[in-house]
């Protein structure tokens, strides 16, 4: 997968209050491993993602390859690219094997 | 915040009464007797901004009969061009193939159809519209041809709770996907007729029962139920996204003139979507707060069915009571 793309069929928001929140808590140094931030609805199931996978989800729109989104996270971060990605790989192969990121 | 609105910025769904007008007098009807002042288009798609802003991902558009409104189509396609998801409830009767082209194009992802019963003659008689059983066939069939996703809604009551499986193959035979089997509400025409209509707490206990035990042999079809008190079945299985009635919490509904209450059975207004500040509806409506922080009173004091159910549907027990925290009427335990 060079550019993931997410699932059309998925309708999706980010929980702007909560994501307000989490970055806050982040600041301050706060475990926010499992704040979801962005809320997935399919067949009538929800799912939510964390901060990082969130900002993964919202860049997944089938114009940034996984280098693309590794970057725009590291920046996000201030941390080397080389240290996100292959989180970001990882995690984005996660979400294909679910059928929520399809290949572009 | 509770945790509803630590959850969520905003409901997910908006059910949309555009118009209490209707063309049939169906002996269950929430709103038969409702008036409310219409908006104009213009003030629509005001709404529809507003729903785009606070990132509401899907209406529903309801009644009285949505396609009364000759400007349904219009404002459904403002609304998917922008993003949300549009569906809606009909009795059938104007769908016709033509009708049915014109919401897929405007952007409709689905259109449920009312069907109470198998029996022609029953259906016919209950909505007090003769020729509306073939109509709303007539509409399943046409939604099937152009390639819209179709639903079927059926009110459960006296008149059909012994005969839900007909309806399944019904909906089976007309290329329909999902049925939900909604719970009577004690609502408008519905509260004075629930003498004849409604189940005894026993009897509704039966039925889901019985309809459980279909919906886990049955893979063809999905079978849905929008009733709070069956979480206190041990067989109800379902994760849902919160506990009890999901009114005031995944949903609000919006009366004719722009009101917002929590639900369509629930005539306490909590604000006025083009009047007000919509997140201080959503987050700070004591009626809102009240209904997502049910306290256990009467028999749902120590129950240990509460922690799943929330005391069953708040609207039943609103209009049987005027009491939010009263048990469902509907409970058996």
């Amino acid at each position: 997968m060079n550019k993931p793309l997410r699932n059309p069929e998925i309708v999706w928001r980010v929980e702007n209050r909560r994501q307000t929140e989490v970055l806050k808590a982040l600041e301050t140094g706060e475990e926010i491993e499992d704040s979801g931030t962005v809320i997935l609805l399919q067949s009538g199931m929800m799912h939510q993602l964390n901060l990082i996978g969130g900002l993964i989800w919202q860049q997944c729109d089938g114009q940034q390859s996984l280098t693309d989104i590794a970057g725009e996270l590291a920046k996000e971060f201030t941390v080397e690219q080389s240290e996100v990605e292959s989180d970001v790989a990882e995690f984005v192969a996660d979400l294909t094997e679910r059928g929520w990121l399809i290949n572009e | 915040m509770s945790e509803v609105t630590e959850m969520f910025s905003a409901p997910l769904t908006f059910n949309w009464t555009l118009s209490y007008r209707c063309n049939f007098t169906c002996d269950h009807c929430y709103s038969r007797d409702e008036e409310c002042p219409e908006l104009a288009f213009d003030d629509l798609k005001r709404i529809v901004d507003v729903l785009v802003e606070q990132q509401v991902p899907f209406i529903n558009f309801g009644g009285g009969e949505p396609l009364i409104r000759h400007d349904l189509y219009e404002i459904a396609e403002y609304a998917s061009k922008a993003g949300l998801n549009v569906s809606m409830n009909t009795n059938g009767w104007l769908l016709d193939e033509a009708a049915a082209q014109r919401l897929k194009d405007v952007g409709f992802k689905s259109v449920g159809i009312s069907i109470d019963s198998s029996d022609p003659a029953l259906h016919d008689s209950f909505r007090n519209m003769p020729g509306s059983y073939e109509r709303a066939l007539r509409g399943l069939d046409a939604l099937h041809k152009v390639g819209l996703k179709s639903t079927m809604s059926s009110v459960i009551s006296r008149i059909n709770y012994q005969a839900f499986r007909e309806l399944l193959d019904l909906a089976r035979d007309h290329g329909v996907g999902q049925v939900y089997l909604h719970n009577f509400k004690c609502s408008g025409r519905g509260f004075k007729n629930r003498e004849d209509l409604d189940l005894t707490p026993e009897e509704w206990q039966a039925f889901y029962l019985e309809a459980l035990a279909v919906k886990h042999q049955t893979d063809d079809l999905k079978i849905s139920f929008d009733d709070p008190v069956i979480a206190s079945l041990p067989e109800y299985q379902e994760k849902t996204m919160v506990k009890g009635s999901s009114c005031g919490k995944l949903s609000l509904h919006l009366r004719p003139n722009g009101d917002i209450t929590p639900c369509g059975f629930i005539p306490v207004v909590v604000g006025n979507i083009l009047n007000d500040d919509f997140e201080t509806i959503w987050f700070d409506s004591p009626v809102l707060k009240a209904m997502r922080n049910k306290e256990a009173t009467g028999k749902c004091s120590g129950c240990a069915a509460f922690d799943d159910c929330q005391g069953g549907c708040t609207a039943r027990a609103f209009a049987t009571t005027g009491d939010f925290n009263q048990p469902d009427p509907h409970c058996w335990k």
